[in-house]
């Protein structure tokens, strides 16, 4: 029974991981659509992809979108997830409530609030409305990091600092931060991971200058569905194996290091 | 003004909007003085446009236009209402011109050329340019039917002589005139258009259709790939298939041909120059090139003076096909144009 | 004010009540400003647009086209919830029982499923149940007739399945991980059968797990918008891509809002019922 679960689970491990190994060959593949396996190889979309300005700048602009973004939502969270982890006061289930809601509210109805509510303030189709937009919608899950962080903080090192004569300024620069940006840098990266892989917003309210990577691709995948899109896909890929597998062998690494330590 | 539309919530979003609007400015994109952004099919449509439309405007005025696609209604009305202009140039087809008009959408064409000495007699119709003539076909695979497959509208729904999936065009007024010559109204005899039996004839193909397709190169893919076995669809995109050697054949009989115009989006701040697009795009040695290169047919009568007889013959205002096809009559539809098409959009979803 | 009186050393307040809120300052205007207003504009849209009236919920309530929808996305959610479980749960489990190096690996996959744009996956679904796909292609070679897979019912159901699974399997993990693997172990030595050990000891034990990876799935469900439009059936549209194409079709935001109003409230029902049973911080958690 344990083994029968066991051998299942592999199994729908390899149905998690299918789309890789769909999507990289896709990318090398001479196709013109959707056919699969490739009816032969070469990497001529690649070069495709990347000489071609109704690629390169939609991908330029979401990454400035989410940098811009990812900045903003920090400088923003950081002070109130400071206030909520460490301060008690009165309103602050409300506080919390409101801090979470972005994550509640379907992006579907968020869309259209943002189609004309910045249509109104005339920033529809702007980088400001999207990156304003974004960066409500990254606000939850970099409050969720970076508190997360923040609670598993000892207190004690500040105190000492203080009580050695440190204004709570330079607390901050030279305790606080050193050890907590690594929680900095994770809401920094949750929230860029977020605004550039949302979709649904940026369909409705960007535009022909500020077309976002997601919308290309949604607009590629519905009319000419070529490979292309598997080669944005790869390169994606590519960024988020980085992003998951870099850590863990830093970790892994490191652990190994300190322990052949004597 | 443009975006009336908005300014009943305007209250709500006052203060919101000082803060925002404060910004503003300095981040408001820098719009190029010299720039016109003209909306194409994309494929072999826009590669004929650049050619043959683009750039020799571009050559005469130095005004550089950017393609921009894909094609949407919709966009033309979201623009002219939120006063985000994706586009200033547009085409339509017959039934969408009409729609924006109702909608007061597209730039008046009164104080123009076009209207005051057309070159053409119907150069202007409902503030569009005329530009081109294009049919809507029946193409089938052919491996699917190899012993021929529907020849008339009647015979696309007919899923039991011709099993398989179908896909057509999710627009209503192309559609409609072709749903009642399914269920045997005479081609001649179709307008005005009897929609409650038009729509009893859609739910006849319904469970067939597959797909409603929106883009001219979304229709060739779903054909090429083979998701699809019978479609409805424009002829030079069937034509383009066929010359690349893909195993398809498209049948000319009862093919529904349709004008499209080149219209300005209203309130644009590129109207001047976008009105000058227009009247070059329809001179004839211009719309002929763009006809010849996209398969299409030119509604100058003298661009045929710049077409050799052997491409006219590919055109759907070619001789050979006269006694198949035949013709729009959006004036006379039978109905509103707009609410058949709200009709029709639900009728799909349901 | 009276929690300042019982405020520990560690959290002091009074003084620190103002200082907290200007420190929550900067962001509570900022959502108040780009978030709630654009969210209420939704909401007053739904009642004015084109005219002040409930007329658009009316309209929801009996129009039979809008009630369909809705049941539609309901089931479809449902499914896909159910489905998620499933799949998540072996996995999970197999996960958990992994040992160290394996488990790693297998959290490399999930994570990495879990990071990729849903767009990516739908993409390769669309590949993969495509006419000229491996599955097709698979089906001829054993001398079918290739199926219809795409664009239907059964695409769009596996394409949201593979999309929220990662969220199940997280869910999941999190609580069987926690599992004291000696507890199963000590029933099955009492004589359990390995049924009624994850029957009577392992489901109980993650029952939160369950509860959370289903509202979680549920819930993003009902919103789904990009998916269905891309793979799923014409006839079988989802909620949200009925708002979406109200909007983009029409303008007509007034009807897309009161529909975008009900998606809302229903999302708030089912995460009300969790919170009830099990406190929302721990839904994201």
């Amino acid at each position: 029974m344990r083994l029968a679960l066991i051998l299942l689970g592999a199994l729908v491990l390899a149905f998690v991981a299918t789309p890789l190994f769909i999507v990289v060959p896709m990318s090398f593949s001479t196709a013109v659509s959707l056919e699969f396996p490739p009816p032969g190889w070469w990497t001529g979309y690649y070069s495709a992809y990347f000489s071609d300005a109704r690629w390169t700048r939609p991908t330029l602009n979401s990454l400035g979108i989410a940098a811009a973004v990812s900045i903003l939502t920090v400088l923003l969270v950081t002070p109130a997830t400071f206030a909520l982890v460490r301060h008690r006061f009165a309103g602050k289930g409300l506080v919390n409530v409101m801090l979470m809601l972005p994550l509640a509210v379907p992006h579907i109805v968020m869309a259209i609030g943002y189609y004309a509510f910045l249509a109104d303030i005339r920033l529809l189709q702007t980088f400001p409305g999207i990156i304003l937009a974004h960066t409500a919608l990254s606000v939850p899950m970099a409050f969720l990091v970076l508190s997360a962080n923040l609670k598993g903080f000892d207190r004690s090192l500040e105190r000492a600092a203080m009580s050695l004569g440190a204004s709570p300024a330079a607390t901050f620069r030279h305790v606080t931060l050193p050890v907590l940006w690594p929680g900095f840098a994770a809401a920094a990266l949750f929230a860029f991971v977020q605004s550039f892989d949302e979709t649904v917003v940026a369909l409705f309210i960007s535009g022909r200058d500020t077309e976002t990577l997601p919308r290309k691709m949604f607009d590629s995948i519905r009319t000419t569905a070529d490979p292309v899109i598997a080669v944005v896909s790869t390169l994606l890929f590519l960024a988020v194996a980085a992003l998951v597998i870099v850590p863990v062998l830093w970790r892994t690494l490191s652990r190994r290091r300190s322990e052949s330590r004597p | 003004m443009a975006q009336k539309g908005f300014t009943r919530r305007a209250t709500l979003t006052l203060g919101a909007g000082t803060v925002a609007g404060l910004a503003t400015p300095y981040f408001r994109r820098v719009r190029a003085a010299e720039v016109l952004h003209v909306n194409t099919w994309g494929g072999i449509w826009e590669r004929a446009a650049i050619k043959n439309l683009f750039e020799p405007f571009t050559r005469d005025t130095g005004i550089e236009i950017r393609p921009v696609s894909p094609v949407s209604f919709a966009k033309l009305a979201q623009q002219v209402r939120s006063g985000a202009y994706e586009f200033d140039v547009t085409t339509l087809g017959a039934g969408e011109i009409i729609r924006a008009n109702q909608a007061n959408l597209v730039e008046k064409l009164d104080n123009t050329d076009l209207v005051k000495s057309p070159p053409f007699a119907g150069a202007a119709f409902q503030n569009g340019a005329s530009s081109h003539a294009f049919a809507t076909v029946i193409a089938y695979q052919k491996s699917k039917y190899p012993n021929g497959g529907p020849q008339n509208w009647a015979e696309f729904w007919d899923t039991q002589k011709f099993a398989g999936s179908r896909c057509m065009q999710r627009y209503a007024s192309r559609i409609l005139p072709i749903a009642l010559a399914a269920d045997g109204v005479p081609t001649e005899k179709l307008y005005p258009l009897d929609l409650n039996r038009a729509f009893r004839s859609l739910d006849k193909i319904k469970p067939a259709v597959r797909v409603w397709w929106t883009q001219g190169q979304q229709s060739q893919q779903l054909l090429r790939d083979g998701e699809i076995d019978c479609i409805a669809l424009w002829h030079a995109r069937t034509l383009e298939l066929i010359d690349q050697g893909q195993p398809v054949e498209i049948v000319w009989n009862q093919a529904q041909i349709e004008r499209a115009y080149w219209v300005v989006a209203r309130g644009t701040p590129n109207r001047d120059n976008a009105l000058r697009f227009l009247e070059a795009a329809i001179r004839p040695e211009r719309v002929a090139g763009f006809c010849r290169d996209s398969l299409n047919g030119p509604l100058n009568p003298a661009a045929f003076n710049h077409v050799s007889a052997a491409e006219a013959a590919r055109m759907p205002t070619a001789p050979a096909y006269k006694d198949k096809v035949f013709e729009q009559d959006i004036l006379n539809f039978g109905g509103d144009v707009n609410a058949a098409t709200q009709r029709f959009e639900r009728w799909i979803g349901t | 004010m009276s929690a300042a009186v019982t405020a520990s050393p560690e959290k002091q307040a009074g003084g620190s009540s103002l200082k907290s809120w200007l420190l929550l300052a900067p962001l509570m205007v900022f959502l108040a400003a780009f978030f709630l207003v654009p969210l209420a504009q939704v909401a007053v849209m739904s009642v004015t647009d084109p005219e002040f009236g409930f007329g658009h919920y009316v309209d929801i309530a009996t129009d039979g086209f809008h009630l369909r929808v809705l049941l539609d996305t309901f089931l479809t959610a449902l499914v896909v919830s159910l489905c998620c479980l499933l799949l998540g749960f072996p996995l999970a489990y197999a996960m958990a029982a992994a040992p160290g190096g394996m488990a790693a690996a297998m959290m490399v996959v999930v994570t990495m499923s879990f990071w990729t744009s849903f767009l990516v996956r739908t993409y390769a679904w669309m590949v993969l149940l495509g006419n000229r796909g491996p599955i097709a292609q698979f089906v001829q070679w054993l001398g079918f007739e290739a199926p219809e897979l795409l664009f239907t019912r059964f695409s769009s159901t596996v394409a949201m399945t593979h999309i929220l699974l990662p969220y199940m399997v997280l869910s999941l993990y999190g609580v069987l991980k926690r599992i004291e693997p000696s507890l199963p172990r000590s029933a099955a030595s009492l004589g359990a059968t390995p049924l009624s050990v994850i029957r009577h000891v392992v489901l109980p034990l993650a029952a939160p797990g369950i509860a959370n990876g289903l509202t979680l799935v549920f819930v993003l469900c009902l919103g789904f918008y990009v998916t269905p439009i891309l793979l799923g059936s014409p006839r079988e549209q989802m909620v949200a891509g009925v708002i979406g194409q109200q909007v983009e079709e029409f303008l007509a935001f007034g009807e897309a809002s009161a529909m975008a109003m009900v998606l809302l409230a229903s999302t708030l029902v089912v995460l009300g019922l969790y919170h009830r049973r099990f406190g929302l911080d721990r839904l994201w958690g």
